[in-house]
C-alpha cells in the first residue's frame, strides 16, 4: 500500500515538472471551452438588433434610447432593406422598423402608433427571446407616453428555454474529449518509462504489477477530476451553463469513461515501441475520436455515414452519457447503452493490453 | 522454495545456461558457483554475454535452458520469492528524470519490508550535495553511483552489479571499488561483471572470462595466470646484433617475443636471465634501455585464451 502511494505521488511530481505534459492536459480543454465559449455564448445573452428609424421625430429617437438602454442589446443602425438582409447572414437577430408618421401618431394618441417587428422564427429559441423583449420595451414607452407610473416594471432577464444552447453542449463534450485525452496519453509516459528500462528495473524490484498499473490509474483519474472542475467551473462561472443531474450519475460515468481511454492508452502502450511511435498512435486515435464522436456537434447532424463510425467510436457513447446526465441534453442512446459500451470497451482493452504489454 | 543458505552453501548455482536470440547464442552453456560472501567477477568484452548471464540470474529474462539457484532460490520458476533479497544495478542505470536523488531511494525503500535509511546511503555512495538534484541532472558516473545505491536499498545478501564504473573517473572507481570491499567485509555476496582488468584484479576471490557466450577459464586471479604462465617475461628494447638464438640459449628462458621494437624473454629464472642479457650487450658495447621484469596480468591471459585484446 505504502509503494502504491510512493509510486503515484512520484507519477504525479513526474508529471507536474514536465510543463508540457502539463499545459497539454489542462490548458488544452481550457482554451477549448473559452474559445468557442465566447464565440458562440452570443446567441444566449448578447443580441444585436437591426433599428430602422423612418420617422426620425423625438418620439423615435425616445424609443431608440429605450431600446440602446438595455444590457447586452445592441442596436444596429441601417435601412429596412439592408437590416432585412444581413438578418439573413446571422449579423442581427431581429429588425425593428419605426415607419413614417410614428412621431405624429403617438403625439395625437388617436390610434396606437405601430412598430413593425421582423424575427426569425426559424430560430426558435432567439426567436422567442425577442419577441419578449420587444414587447417589454414597447409596454415601457407605452406608459412613459401616457403618463402613467407603471403598473409593472419590467425585470430583464436571459430566457432559459429547454434547447441546449450551443455551450451547454460544448461542456460536457469537452469535458468527454478530455478525459479521452489523459486516458490514451497514458501509453507516453509508459512507453517511455520502458524505453528508459525504468519499468525493468522495477520488475528487479517485489513491487507488483497490480501495483504499477494502480498508480498510473489514480494518477490519471486524479487529473480526471481536476479537468472535471477546470472545464465544468469555467462553463458554470462563465458563461452560465446549468449542470442539472445527479453528481455520483456523473461520476460514476466519469470513473467508467476515464478507466476505458486508460485501458486503451494501455493497448496502444503495448504495440508502440517508442516514444515516437507512442507518440504518432495516440494522435491516430485521439483526433477522429475528437472529430467523429460528436463533440463540437450533434451526430445527428452528421451524414449516415459518419454516423455509422460514431456509433462505433467509445467517445460518442461518453459525450452522449455527459450530455444526458450533466445538462439534460437530448439522448443519441439510452443512458444505459453509455455504460454498458464503455464497460465493453474497458474489458476488451483490458483484455488486450494484458495478453500483449511488454515491460522491457 | 528457499533455504536458508549456509556457509558451505554457494548462492549462485548456474549450469548449462542457454539463452539465444534467433541465430545469437548469447549465452551458451554456462556453468559456475559462487562462495557466499565473496566476490566474484564475469570479465569479457562487449558482447560476451555478461549482461544476459546476469540478467537471468536476476530473473529478468527467461532462459531457453539451463538451471539456476539463487539463494536456494529456483529463479526460473520463482522469480517473485528472490525479488526481495537481491540487489540489482542494471548496465544502464534506469532512473525516473524528473524525480531527485532522494525521492527516487525513498521510492525504491518503499518497495522493501526492510532496508536501510536514504541518508546512509547517500553518505556511502558521496551523493549529499545532490540529494535535491533531478536524475536527469547528473553526471554519468552520479547516475551509476545512485544506479549501486538504489541496489543497497534493501540491505540484499547478494548484490549484481553490471559494469557499475563504466562512465566513472578514476577517483570515483577507486571509492565504488571501497563500497564492493566494504560489502564483502559485511558478509554480503557480489556479482559484478566488467571489463576493466584492474577492476576484477582488485575485487575479485574467483573471475570467469566470458568471450562468445561461454566461460573459457574460471578461477582466482593467481590461478588463471599461474595456470597458463609460469614464466616471468625479462623485456628490453632489441638491440641488433643479438640473434634470438643467442638470447633462446640464455639461462631460464623458455621462450621470446619480439613485441613493438621490444624483446620479451619469458623465463623462469629472472636474475641468472637479466645476467645474461647484461653480459651479452656489455661484450657489443651496449647497455639494454628499458630492461625490466613484466608479471603476467589477465590481459594476458585473455590475449592468450582469445588471441585478441580484452578492450577494443
Ligand atoms: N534482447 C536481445 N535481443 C537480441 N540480441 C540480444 C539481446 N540481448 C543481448 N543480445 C545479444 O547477445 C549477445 C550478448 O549480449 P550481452 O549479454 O549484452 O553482452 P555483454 O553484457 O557481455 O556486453 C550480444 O551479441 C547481443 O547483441
Ligand atoms: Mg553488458
Amino acid at each position: 500500500m505504502d509503494a502504491l502511494l510512493l509510486l503515484t505521488v512520484a507519477n504525479i511530481k513526474s508529471f507536474v515538472r514536465d510543463r508540457a505534459a502539463l499545459f497539454w492536459t489542462l490548458a488544452f480543454p481550457l482554451i477549448f471551452v473559452i474559445l468557442f465559449g465566447s464565440i458562440f455564448s452570443g446567441g444566449g445573452n448578447d443580441r444585436s438588433i437591426g433599428f430602422a428609424d423612418l420617422d426620425g421625430t423625438p418620439a423615435s429617437g425616445q424609443l431608440k434610447s429605450a431600446f440602446g438602454g438595455i444590457d447586452g442589446l445592441t442596436l444596429v443602425d441601417g435601412d429596412e432593406a439592408d437590416l432585412v438582409a444581413r438578418m439573413g447572414t446571422g449579423e442581427v437577430a431581429a429588425v425593428i422598423v419605426v415607419p413614417q408618421g410614428y412621431g405624429e401618431a403617438v403625439s395625437a394618441k388617436a390610434a396606437p402608433a405601430m412598430v413593425t417587428v421582423y424575427t426569425d422564427p426559424s430560430q426558435s429559441q432567439a426567436d422567442s427571446a425577442t419577441r419578449q423583449l420587444v414587447g417589454f420595451v414597447l409596454s415601457a414607452v407605452n406608459q412613459a407616453v401616457s403618463g402613467q407610473p407603471p403598473a409593472v416594471a419590467p425585470a430583464f432577464e436571459s430566457v432559459q428555454t429547454n434547447d441546449l444552447s450551443f455551450i451547454s453542449y460544448l461542456v460536457p463534450s469537452i469535458l468527454g474529449m478530455s478525459l479521452m485525452q489523459v486516458g490514451v496519453f497514458a501509453a507516453i509516459p509508459l512507453v517511455a518509462d520502458r524505453q528508459k528500462l525504468i519499468l525493468k528495473r522495477l520488475q528487479a524490484t517485489p513491487l507488483r504489477r497490480w501495483q504499477l498499473v494502480g498508480s498510473n490509474v489514480l494518477m490519471r483519474l486524479l487529473i480526471a477530476v481536476l479537468q472535471t472542475v477546470i472545464i465544468v467551473g469555467v462553463g458554470t462561472l462563465l458563461y452560465d451553463v446549468q449542470i442539472s443531474g445527479s453528481w455520483p450519475l456523473i461520476g460514476a460515468l466519469i470513473l467508467l469513461g476515464s478507466l476505458a481511454f486508460i485501458a486503451l492508452g494501455y493497448v496502444i502502450a503495448s504495440f508502440a515501441s517508442t516514444e515516437d511511435a507512442a507518440n504518432g498512435m495516440t494522435s491516430a486515435v485521439q483526433f477522429p475520436l475528437m472529430f467523429l464522436s460528436g463533440t463540437f456537434f450533434p451526430i445527428d447532424a452528421m451524414p449516415d455515414a459518419l454516423k455509422t463510425v460514431a456509433r462505433l467510436l467509445p467517445l460518442t457513447y461518453l459525450g452522449d452519457g455527459l450530455r444526458q446526465v450533466m445538462v439534460d441534453g437530448t439522448p443519441f442512446v439510452p443512458l444505459w447503452v453509455c455504460f454498458a459500451v464503455l464497460a465493453a470497451w474497458l474489458v476488451v482493452c483490458f483484455g488486450i493490453a494484458a495478453r500483449f504489454f511488454k515491460w522491457q | 522454495m528457499t533455504s536458508p543458505t549456509t556457509g558451505a552453501d554457494p548462492v549462485i548455482r548456474v549450469s548449462d545456461l542457454q539463452k539465444h536470440y534467433g541465430e545469437t547464442r548469447a549465452v551458451d552453456g554456462v556453468t559456475f558457483e559462487v562462495a557466499a560472501g565473496s566476490v566474484f567477477g564475469l570479465l569479457g568484452p562487449n558482447g560476451a554475454g555478461k549482461t544476459t548471464t546476469v540478467e537471468v540470474l536476476e530473473g529478468l529474462r527467461t532462459p531457453n535452458s539451463g538451471e539456476v539457484r539463487v539463494l536456494g532460490v529456483d529463479v526460473i520458476r520463482h522469480p517473485d520469492a528472490l525479488k526481495p533479497r537481491i540487489g540489482v544495478s542494471l548496465q544502464n542505470a534506469a532512473l525516473y528524470p524528473k524525480l531527485t536523488v532522494v525521492e527516487v531511494l525513498d521510492l525504491f525503500r518503499s518497495f522493501y519490508p526492510t532496508g536501510r535509511p536514504t541518508d546512509e546511503l547517500v553518505a556511502l555512495m558521496d551523493l549529499s550535495e545532490k540529494r535535491t538534484t533531478r536524475t536527469q541532472d547528473l553526471s554519468g558516473g552520479q547516475r551509476q553511483r545512485l544506479s549501486v545505491a538504489l541496489a543497497l536499498v534493501n540491505d540484499p545478501e547478494l548484490v549484481f552489479l553490471d559494469e557499475p564504473t563504466t562512465g566513472m573517473d578514476p577517483a570515483a572507481r577507486r571509492s565504488l571499488w571501497d563500497v564492493v570491499l566494504g560489502l564483502k567485509s559485511e558478509g554480503r555476496s557480489v556479482l559484478l561483471t566488467t571489463h576493466y582488468m584492474e577492476e576484477a584484479e582488485v575485487l575479485c576471490d574467483r573471475i570467469a572470462i566470458m568471450d562468445h557466450g561461454r566461460i573459457l577459464e574460471e578461477g582466482t586471479v593467481d590461478e588463471l595466470i599461474s595456470r597458463r604462465f609460469h614464466e616471468r617475461a625479462v623485456r628490453f628494447d632489441a638491440i641488433d646484433g643479438l640473434s634470438d638464438e643467442q638470447l633462446a640459449a640464455m639461462p631460464g628462458v623458455a621462450s621470446l617475443k619480439h613485441e613493438d621494437g621490444e624483446v620479451l624473454l619469458y623465463t623462469g629464472d629472472v636474475p641468472a636471465t637479466i645476467g645474461a642479457v647484461l653480459d651479452a650487450s656489455e661484450a657489443l658495447g651496449m647497455e639494454p634501455a628499458n630492461l625490466g621484469v613484466r608479471k603476467p596480468t589477465l590481459e594476458d591471459v585473455f590475449l592468450d585464451l582469445t588471441g585478441r585484446a580484452l578492450r577494443d
